[in-house]
């Protein structure tokens, strides 16, 4: 997807001003509330009118001032996923489903309604009423809805933020697995940065309305480590549980952990805070944690007063932060050999 | 309470006594509306003889003023456009019956502004619009009605007939156009400006048109009406009402 | 109760007048209202006045400018004259006062009822391809049916119960344009006709206490059928 953005547009108290080429499969538009992404998504998608400028969607032009050009919401084929769902509560929701499918041309359809089904398991919810579905199922009905209408864009306003942590995870893997079976691009806005992380490689900066920054959701995890509650998020999946006296021992990679929180019979996706890290110079004899890997320091970056220590282990990668004084009294640089403790309940597992 | 609100007080009670004392002086007078600009001359030319004397007109259809009177409206004249509202308040003793005198007497004419050849009752149902006075409680109306009917027209004219609420409004909408032609009397006519008089409508056809007027129970024992009264039964009240066009037998 | 033929043709008169008012009222009620709420334009504020004005008026003034404009006098009545058309003192005059009078209750409710919809509920609907046609008679008219039904409902009552434009306006002609609250009054300006009074008063509660249910019937069923 190559997305051109040439736009102003001053809108109440919010100057939004844009100029940027996006191409990509999985972008992420990161800011604060108020910052403008909304109004953003707005301008792409034709809802609102720019002041001027040009908006070009893998080389159609969908809006040009000085061209007179300008294509209705109806015609751009860009579908929008908002943060509330906006089921249409007097259709049903297999109505909801199809409402963009019916709306589009025949040869346009190329999305299989029963593939998208099967993938969103949305068989059991067909049968039901919008008010009775949970706020969960909602969304995939949401995302069902928007990508049978056979988008060339998806665009999605903070999707997970009405969701509680479970859940988003949950329809995270949704997300991608429609994006990636149907082959559809997507715009993804959120605040969180762990979202950002597990759903964008490409991530657009913006504040007050101005693009502040292009980068890629690895830097921006790193970058905001230090404003992050969580730190840098480690996403580690697991596999191979085997029960170890109450705690469960999987395999990642080449290494071995033990977890408290596990699941037996299944391959898990695991968080770990950088916070949960404690590094060690010289091998610690008798540690309460469970957790003691041998690791080399690959890279080091600063993030405001602390410090990001990138860790290779047997393979894997996990991110670790300490303050500078401690990476000043250790010695730490590029290629130390440290050892890193982690306590078994420190995994939180995502499903 | 304030200094202020002390000296507002006093002077709202002041100003009601005055008023009050002021009541004592007022005369409230029901009269059929065809009678409007001869009760009003006759009003203006009495207060600037008695200047203790406030006359305050009640103008209406003689059945409407007899239902008014009813629910205790103050009133201390009736004047009614016929008999019937008159003996209908002195069966309910609510009017001195022996106070009760002829006023004057009327005609009822067919005036308006159509274009189409209109000479004669008979005439009637070639018009698509006829006002006339409510029967149910305007005299002018009753005695159209009857007219009508005694003609044999009444039942060639259903839904054309527009009801009104006295005999004054019958001379608006004939004065606007509104509608064809009007049943008002022969001195409505003569006020007027637009409308003309198109027929006469013969004596025979309804009852004569006699307004009587009396004192209400009421106003039995108050002198200053009996004074209006006398008034009205005089030399000056007699020549307005000949100036109008009121017949005096 | 008591009710002679004259009675009767006042209650039809009154059910004809109050349905053509309402049928004739509600498209265009609903386009004003539409307009109102999903159209910038300038001088909106201007529409908005003068479509509340006849709510700030009493009737009797409504009735009185209808006379001035489509009496004999009046420049709209001589153009319709000339076309053979006399709506003046007719069934036509009361269902125009009715319309006048009652409009601004409809566009209110209506405007309720679409204001209530959620905008990005809109704007998905576009998103998904809608045209603005589409997405009128797919999302606005089905989530705005409440409001339409309460304005239709409303009209209706207004209609029944009008009386100041109506008489001024269309007069009273017993079979032509008496409805029921002038029917009424002629009763009231006559002492001794009480009980044919309020027999009409009675039927007069009866058919409004209908509509009132009918309403709340139907509004139940949308309720339902909107998922709500």
């Amino acid at each position: 997807m190559k997305l051109s953005l040439d736009i102003e547009k001053n809108i109440g108290t919010l100057s939004l001003e844009f100029k940027t080429d996006i191409s990509g499969e999985r972008i992420g538009i990161f800011g604060a509330s108020g910052s403008g992404k909304t109004t953003l998504i707005n301008l792409i998608s034709g809802l609102l009118l720019p002041d001027k400028g040009a908006i070009i969607l893998d080389g159609n032009t969908l809006f040009s001032k000085h061209q007179k050009i300008n294509i209705s919401p109806k015609k751009r084929r860009i579908a929008i996923i908002f943060q509330q769902a906006m089921l249409f509560p007097h259709l049903s929701v297999k109505t909801n489903l199809f409402y963009g499918y019916k709306r589009c041309r025949e040869n346009n359809r190329i999305i299989k309604p029963d593939i998208m089904i099967d993938l969103l398991k949305l068989q059991p919810l067909l049968q039901r009423r919008v008010k009775h579905l949970s706020g969960g199922e909602k969304q995939r009905i949401a995302l069902g809805r928007a990508v049978l209408a056979n988008p060339h864009l998806l665009l999605m306003d903070e999707p997970l933020s009405a969701l509680d942590d479970t859940l988003r995870f949950q329809i995270i893997t949704y997300l991608k697995s429609v994006s990636t079976e149907f082959r559809i691009p997507y715009l993804f806005i959120s605040h969180s940065i762990t979202e950002m992380q597990l759903m964008t490689d490409q991530v657009l900066i913006i504040n007050k309305g101005q693009l502040i920054e292009v980068t890629t959701s690895e830097k921006l995890a790193k970058n905001r480590m230090v404003n992050n509650p969580n730190g840098y998020v480690n996403f580690l999946r697991l596999a191979n549980p085997v029960d170890q006296n109450g705690l469960f021992s999987y395999s990642w990679g080449n290494n071995n952990l033990l977890v408290s929180d596990g699941k037996l019979n299944a391959e898990s996706l695991f968080e770990l805070s950088s916070h949960d890290i404690v590094l060690f110079k010289k091998h610690p004899e008798a540690i309460s944690a469970r957790n003691l890997l041998e690791c080399t320091v690959t890279e080091m970056f600063n993030s405001g007063t602390k410090i990001g220590i990138v860790l290779a282990v047997n393979g894997e990668k996990l991110v670790a932060e300490i303050v500078r004084a401690a990476a000043n009294e250790l010695d730490i640089a590029p290629n130390s050999q440290l050892f890193a403790a982690i306590k078994a309940s420190s995994f939180r597992r995502l499903n | 309470m304030t200094d202020a609100m002390k000296k507002i007080t006093i002077l709202v009670f002041t100003l009601l006594t005055i008023t009050v004392n002021a009541m004592a002086e007022e005369l409230n007078l029901s009269v059929a509306a065809s009678l409007k600009e001869v009760i009003k001359e006759l009003s203006t030319n009495y207060t600037k003889k008695h200047p203790g004397t406030v006359l305050l007109n009640n103008f209406g259809s003689s059945g409407t003023l007899a239902g008014q009177i009813e629910n205790g409206i103050p009133a201390d004249l009736f004047i009614a456009a016929n008999t019937e509202w008159m003996d209908y308040l002195n069966d309910k003793k609510l009017v001195v019956g022996t106070s009760k005198k002829t006023f004057a007497y009327n005609s009822l004419v067919f005036a308006g502004t159509s274009s189409k050849k209109v000479s004669s009752i008979k005439d009637l149902p070639k018009l698509e619009k006829i006002a006339i006075g409510n029967p149910k409680s305007v005299p002018a109306g009753e005695y159209a009605i009857t007219a009508m009917k005694k003609s044999g027209v009444l039942t060639k004219l259903t839904g054309k007939l527009v009801m009104a609420k006295d005999v004054r409004e019958c001379l608006m909408y004939a004065e606007l156009g509104e509608v064809d032609g009007a049943f008002i009397y022969k001195t409505d006519a003569l006020l007027a400006q637009k409308a003309k008089l198109l027929f006469v409508v013969p004596q025979e056809l309804y009852p004569r048109v006699i307004y009587q007027i009396a004192l209400t129970a009421k106003a039995a024992k108050n002198n200053e009406a009996k004074t209006f009264f006398a008034y009205l039964q005089g030399n000056e009240a007699k020549s307005i009402l000949t100036k109008f066009g009121f017949s005096l037998k | 109760m008591q009710l002679t033929s004259e009675d009767i043709a006042s209650i039809w008169l009154s059910l004809k007048v109050a349905v053509t008012a309402t049928a004739l009222s509600l498209p265009i009620g609903f386009a004003t209202a539409w307009l109102i709420v999903f159209k910038k334009f300038r001088l909106k504020v201007l529409l908005e006045v003068l479509i509340n004005l006849p709510l700030t008026l009493p009737p009797v003034v409504i009735g009185y400018f209808l006379l001035l404009l489509l009496g004999k006098q009046g420049w709209l009545g001589k153009l319709l004259a000339e076309l053979h058309i006399h709506l003046l003192f007719t069934w036509k005059a009361a269902v125009i006062a009715s319309v006048v009078v009652g409009f601004p209750l409809l566009v209110r409710s209506i405007r309720l009822g679409m204001e209530s919809i959620d905008q990005q509920m809109l704007e998905a609907s576009q998103t998904l391809g809608a045209s603005w046609f589409d997405s009128l008679l797919t999302i606005i008219v089905p989530l705005s049916m409440k409001g339409i039904l309460a304005g239709a409902s409303l009209m209706f009552a207004r209609s029944l119960g009008e009386f100041g434009a109506t008489i001024i306006a269309a007069g009273n002609i017993p079979g032509k344009t008496q409805t029921i609250p002038l029917a009424i009054y002629d009763y009231a300006s006559s002492p001794s006709s009480t009980p044919m009074a309020l027999s009409l008063c009675l039927i007069s509660v009866i058919i409004s206490v209908f509509v009132l249910l009918l309403h709340e019937l139907l509004s139940k069923k949308i309720d339902r059928s909107n998922g709500l």
